[in-house]
């Protein structure tokens, strides 16, 4: 591997540009796995974990909930043979789990439930309905939670339904679908916090602040993280239709607002709905640009761009100080589809939160659906993938997640500032490196707010870095950014930084920062900012260079020869295929969350109608995959058409 | 066929097109078994039971009659009451009882019929006279033998010796007989055996299908001779049909017959031409210059060496023997099937009516793709004729069916479908090694479904993303739409309520006792109930008591309804035509009421601090 590098590297030296970035390949930098160790838990054969809630005992000892509906008491779950026990069984579809008090809290589909061992047999024997919710009977009406309140109170979420002709359209058939609910801590009452929500899968208690992540899909452009506070509204209008019950914390109506971001509910000659799709080089809306007349509504603090970081985000969970080392005190996510976990640090700005959202750690054998502390400051890790698929083809799977005590060279977090960011890394940076503006780039986008199935990234821009002041540790780089946009995210890449001690790269280069407030305050004064740019350099260098051979050497241009199209090979469409996320559901041989390239290969699309099929896919050719592909027109049509060609050249 | 149509339409109503599409390939795959005798066309007849007329040489212990009751406690007793459309065998002390032999004979054929068993009572159906399907008291049995009801009789063989004479007998998959007393529904699907010109026999008969009480117990079973018991040692084509009458009260009615005993068509001459790419119907196909041309003798996708997108355009003849109405439907997997008769094309989902003789027949086949299996083949049900297939073989589907048994008490919550009423949402599904079950509705504080036999099949919940519905596998009787148990009434005349706005319903869950058996707890009007249910330990079903404190006065509970409720004892009822016992034991005193409500029945009883009934069935 480094030979090939260095070997490119000579090749390549006198073309480059980016001559700064080359030494990086003489030494190899570590990965993800190079600090933190993905382990299994032993279970006895046969023991079906789908897990879908986790929770840590006062004693240490670990609680599962299932899809199936069993709860398991794992004693010893850090040793070497974890002990079993099945505590309760038969509950519907459980997607929670937490203790209080001596007793197991669980969401099923219909209720919370109480589960207490009042005979102390390792069993429960009372299985208590705390409270219950309606349902219409569809299969998406899932419920997540509990979350406890540091007050003892329950925080539980519900999935809307789908439409039966429009089954693309998210409906609320019942009261609090789409909404989450509050149960006070004796169970007595439930009072109707927030609504808005679409799927969600992953709520959060962060310093006794509710938080919860959602999903793309109809209104839902990508996913991301949101702050629920009482009253909110979210996104999705689906559960809007409660609003009008008395003890609803909002007044806010589907009407008003089907009002001000128009339905699409359109039918075709025979009177059929027609499921909306993405409009290319249409007139759009921006969920925040609806802050201004819809004030009940929350945008997220930090979006968790679709594809990138996840594309079904789950459980957020905070790192206590002392675990995972320097990222004690910020936020795991976890992504059932990648099978991932990110990393997010919020900040509160002008008394809101945003923060950045990093890559942390994939690979995990199914999808992350639930994550709990170990008393070890290990991380367990509960999966599922069962119908909707996942980068890890397991279909279920508990695992753990352990940190080696060697410290990454990673951004430890992203501050914004007025007139830039300020980036912490968890390690001293290399100051030639970092002082170098061409090792900084910053693009910033945003998603349309439709009820089409997801969006594309849309307003994309460049935002130039003007200068950079690395602090006197080396362990703070602010830059001074132009075009800073209120809402959008901007990702900051750093490929260019290198670690003082061994010039690694950082493990995650990017990092996406929800902007949603600029912080008032003192600009960068630009003395002892560095405004170099090694890039600019050798391009100035190498364009006076071409001048003299110009001058020198007559042109000797060839004409073109019409060459058949290129076919590309994996290798070239690679960087591709990341950029634009295909590779987040597609997989060159095997059925991730889409189907594999090779089957796609099958269909002979010609590559032309690939390239159409990218910006507007036809889910409903492809009969046994859950997850529908979301149009990505930003795809440009020159990489489009490359990709097709790799596909196609696997048939 | 019928469980599979709910499967699908209820995964149509709630999934996305996906999986309902996904589905509707599956369904077709089904379709196309061995034979769907659901869908010949033969004329059912319903055998006339106002007299004797379809039976020969009756004897004395058989009669026409209009009810018949078991007397609890007494074996082999029915108490008859005047009239017709019940054929009832009554042997006794001195009425011996004797077999009833029908006065015509049968081959294949589909007979469906509701009987009745008196208590310890044995009887048998024999196809042919030669092949018993045993009917027996089998109630609460939880191992069914050959020997019980819906078993497949066995053989015998008299030179072997004591103890090793039965052989080749097969028990019902599961055991789901009702009690006696009440009415049992049997539906049996038998292919006679075959024979050559010489009289030798080329193929055994068969069991093609058996269904009891909605519950399929044999399938497709090869039986190579006649039953112990049979008229003759020999088989034969055609024999009479014959009930057991020496061994045990019995009654039947509505008994109907199918006889399929035509002639099948034949699709004779196939010849082929293959061309590349999918079928348009705008190429004149007798113009374009095929791949490939040839005959085949059976019917198939794989006629040519392509295997991608392509177009088989078959001609050929079908020889018609019976004239009549036939249904002809394509089952085409990996492509599209499509089929035109004498040139012209066949809607009216396959239904034609053909003359006798040779009817020229075009098929296409048009490959979509690479997915699928390519399969061409036909469904042809005709007067007379039983449904059969002719192609490739099919592909089964690759869902592993999800099974949940009860071999210990096992709780399992789910949604629950309930016919006109949508889905229970908060079921709760409790099963027992004894074989029977039921589902218990927590918005409701009600019992919606018992059943016996096997306990819940979970596919449609477990497997992909599921719809979170559950099925019970065995003879479900179903206890109503979901209403309250309790409610609280002015006066014995009032509305039963409806929903529960004022009621202050709030369940609470449930208890497990030392044998993981739930008692159920909520609060309505005011008043802590208490709802253990348990199924009694014979297995005979279910018995629940109701216990209430805080009583605010007013309460009834609701304890059954139906189109008929007969009071046929000191606090016994027969409810929905003989469907289940229901048997008072507590009332505190409190005195049951039958009452009209909108066109039905229903079984009332104020509620006076405890409460207690069996469910028996």
């Amino acid at each position: 591997m480094k030979n090939i590098f260095r070997k490119a590297a000579c090749y390549l030296l006198p073309l480059a540009a980016t001559i700064t970035q080359l030494p990086a390949f003489a030494q190899e930098t570590p990965k993800e796995e190079d600090y933190f160790r993905i382990m299994k838990l032993s279970a006895p054969e046969g023991t079906l974990l789908e897990v879908g809630g986790l929770t840590v005992l006062p004693n240490g000892d670990l609680g599962v909930s299932t899809r199936r509906g069993d709860v398991f008491i794992v004693e010893n779950p850090t040793s070497n043979r974890p002990f079993f026990r099945k505590f309760a069984s038969g509950l519907h579809e459980i997607l929670g789990l937490a203790w209080k008090d001596g007793a197991l809290y669980c969401a099923q589909r219909g209720e919370l439930t109480k589960l207490v061992d009042t005979n102390m047999d390792g069993k429960a024997d009372v299985y208590e309905t705390v409270y219950a919710w309606p349902l219409s009977g569809h299969y998406h009406e899932y419920s997540f939670g509990p979350k406890l309140a540091p007050d003892g109170s329950f925080f539980v979420s519900g999935n809307v339904a789908f439409g039966n002709e429009e089954w693309w359209r998210g409906e609320s058939r019942v009261p609090w679908r789409g909404w989450m609910m509050h149960i006070s801590a004796d169970g007595s009452s439930m009072e109707p916090w927030a609504t808005g929500m679409r799927s969600p899968c992953g709520l959060g208690m962060i310093n006794g602040e509710l938080f919860y992540s959602e999903n793309q899909g109809d209104y839902m452009g990508s996913g991301g993280v949101w702050h629920v506070k009482k009253g909110s509204f979210v996104g999705h209008p689906a559960g809007l239709k409660w609003t009008g019950l008395p003890n609803s914390p909002l007044k806010l109506t589907a009407e008003q607002f089907n009002a001000q971001v128009d339905e699409r509910k359109v039918k075709n000659e025979q009177g059929r709905y027609i499921k909306p799709e993405n409009v290319i080089d249409e007139k759009f809306q921006i969920m925040f640009e609806l802050k201004k007349t819809i004030p009940e509504l929350r945008t997220p603090a930090v979006w968790l761009p679709h594809g990138v970081l996840g594309i079904s985000n789950s459980e957020i969970l905070a790192i206590p100080e002392g675990n995972f080392g320097p990222f004690g005190g910020q936020v795991l996510v976890g992504d059932q589809g990648q099978s991932k976990i990110m990393r997010v640090v919020m900040e509160q700005v002008k008394g809101e939160y945003q923060g950045v959202a990093f890559d942390f750690r994939q690979g995990f054998q199914s999808g992350v659906l639930r994550m709990a502390w170990a008393p070890d400051g290990s991380l367990f890790v509960g999966e599922t993938n069962r119908g909707w698929g996942s980068a890890g083809d397991a279909n279920e799977g508990l695992q753990r997640l352990a940190w080696n005590n060697r410290i990454p060279f990673e951004m430890k977090t992203i501050k914004a500032m007025p007139d830039g960011f300020e980036i912490e890394f968890t390690l001293p940076v290399d100051k030639k490196s970092a002082e170098d503006l061409a090792s900084y780039e910053v693009e910033s986008f945003i998603y349309k707010y439709h009820p089409v199935y997801g969006s594309p990234t849309v307003n994309n821009q460049k935002c130039e870095v003007k200068g950079v002041k690395v602090s006197e540790d080396g362990l703070k780089a602010r830059i001074i950014v132009d075009n800073l946009r209120q809402y959008y995210i901007h990702n900051v890449t750093l490929n260019g930084v290198r670690a003082a001690d061994m010039y690694y790269s950082l493990v995650h280069p990017t990092g996406y920062y929800t902007l949603n407030n600029i912080p008032d305050g003192a600009k960068l004064a630009m003395t002892g900012v560095s405004t170099r740019n090694s890039e600019k350099e050798a391009a100035a260098k190498a364009k006076a260079e071409a001048a003299k051979v110009k001058a020198t050497k007559p042109a000797t241009a060839k004409p073109d020869v019409a060459a058949a199209p290129k076919v590309y090979t994996y290798e070239e469409v690679k960087p591709l295929l990341a950029k634009y996320t295909c590779a987040a559901c597609h997989n060159a041989d095997k059925k991730q969350v889409g189907p594999a390239f090779k089957e796609i290969a099958k269909r002979r699309y010609s590559n032309d109608n690939i390239v159409k099929l990218i910006w507007n896919p036809k889910p409903e050719n492809w009969t046994g995959y859950a997850t529908e592909m979301p149009p990505m027109p930003q795809v440009p049509r020159a990489d489009a058409l490359k990709i097709a060609s790799y596909i196609n050249s696997l048939r | 066929m019928k469980s599979m149509s709910i499967l699908l339409s209820m995964v149509l109503r709630s999934k996305s097109n996906f999986f309902g599409r996904s589905m509707i390939g599956l369904l077709c795959a089904c379709g196309a078994g061995l034979a769907i005798p659901q869908q010949a066309m033969a004329q059912a007849k319903q055998l006339p039971l106002q007299d004797f007329s379809s039976f020969k040489d009756v004897g004395k212990s058989w009669q026409i009659v209009g009810d018949v009751n078991t007397e609890q406690g007494k074996a082999n007793a029915f108490k008859t009451a005047g009239g017709t459309g019940i054929l009832v065998n009554l042997p006794g002390k001195k009425v011996h009882g004797q077999d009833l032999f029908s006065n015509f004979e049968h081959g294949d054929l589909d007979l469906e019929l509701d009987y009745m068993m008196a208590e310890g009572a044995n009887s048998g159906i024999y196809l042919q006279g030669r092949y018993e399907l045993q009917l027996l008291d089998s109630w609460g049995v939880t191992s069914p033998k050959p020997g019980d009801n819906g078993g497949i009789y066995e053989r015998w063989d008299d030179s072997k010796p004591e103890g090793k004479k039965g052989y080749q007998g097969y028990a019902p998959r599961q055991n789901v007989s009702k009690a006696p007393g009440l009415w049992q529904h049997l539906k049996v699907s038998f292919q006679a055996p075959r024979f050559d010109v010489a009289g030798k026999k080329i193929e055994n008969a068969k069991m093609l299908r058996v269904e009891l009480n909605g519950v399929l117990i044999h399938e497709n079973i090869e039986l190579m001779g006649a039953t112990r018991g049979a008229i003759g040692g020999n088989e034969v084509a055609s024999g009479p049909l014959r009930i057991q009458g020496d061994h045990g009260a019995v009654a039947f009615k509505n008994i109907s017959l199918k006889q399929f005993d035509k002639q099948r068509p034949e699709l004779t001459g196939l010849e082929f031409k293959a061309y590349k790419g999918r079928y348009n119907r705008d190429n004149d196909y007798t113009k374009l210059k095929p791949e490939a041309a040839g005959t085949v003798k059976t019917l198939t996708a794989n006629a040519s060496h392509l295997s991608q997108e392509y177009t088989l355009v078959y001609k050929g003849t079908l020889n018609v023997k019976e004239a009549g109405e036939y249904t002809i439907e394509t089952n085409a997997q990996g492509g599209q099937g499509i089929i035109t008769l004498d040139g012209k094309p066949v809607s009216n989902r396959g239904r034609v009516t053909l003359p006798a003789g040779n009817v020229p027949v075009g098929l296409i086949y048009s490959r979509s793709g690479d997915w699928g299996n390519p399969t061409l083949g036909l469904n042809i049900t005709g007067p007379g004729i039983r449904t059969f297939y002719v192609g490739d073989v099919i592909t089964p589907d690759d869902t592993d069916p999800i099974i949940v048994d009860a071999s210990a008490n096992t709780i399992l919550r789910s949604f629950s479908d309930v016919p006109g009423y949508g889905k229970v949402t908060h079921a709760v599904s409790v099963g027992s090694p004894l074989q029977v079950h039921y589902t218990y509705d927590l918005d409701h504080g009600m019992v919606v479904q018992v059943w016996r036999g096997s306990f819940l099949e979970t596919t449609p919940m477990w497997h992909d993303r599921g719809n979170g519905t559950s099925r019970p596998q065995g003879a479900l009787q179903r206890l109503g739409k979901p209403f309250f148990t309790l409610g609280k009434l002015a006066n014995e005349q009032a509305t039963w309520v409806a929903d529960s706005t004022g009621s202050g319903y709030r369940p609470k869950g449930y208890v497990l006792d030392e044998q993981d058996r739930p008692t159920f707890n909520y609060f309505i009007f005011g008043a802590t109930v208490s709802d253990k249910v348990r199924v009694t330990e014979n297995g005979h079903g279910i018995s629940r008591e109701i216990s209430v404190s805080n009583d605010p006065g007013g309460l009834y509970a609701k304890l059954a309804e139906g189109a008929q409720i007969e009071s046929i004892g000191k606090d016994l009822y027969l409810v929905d035509g003989k469907a289940y016992f229901l048997q008072l034991q507590e009332t505190s005193g409190a005195k049951p009421i039958v009452r009209d409500a909108a066109g039905v029945k229903e079984l009332i009883v104020p509620v006076r601090g405890k409460l207690s009934y069996s469910i028996l069935f």
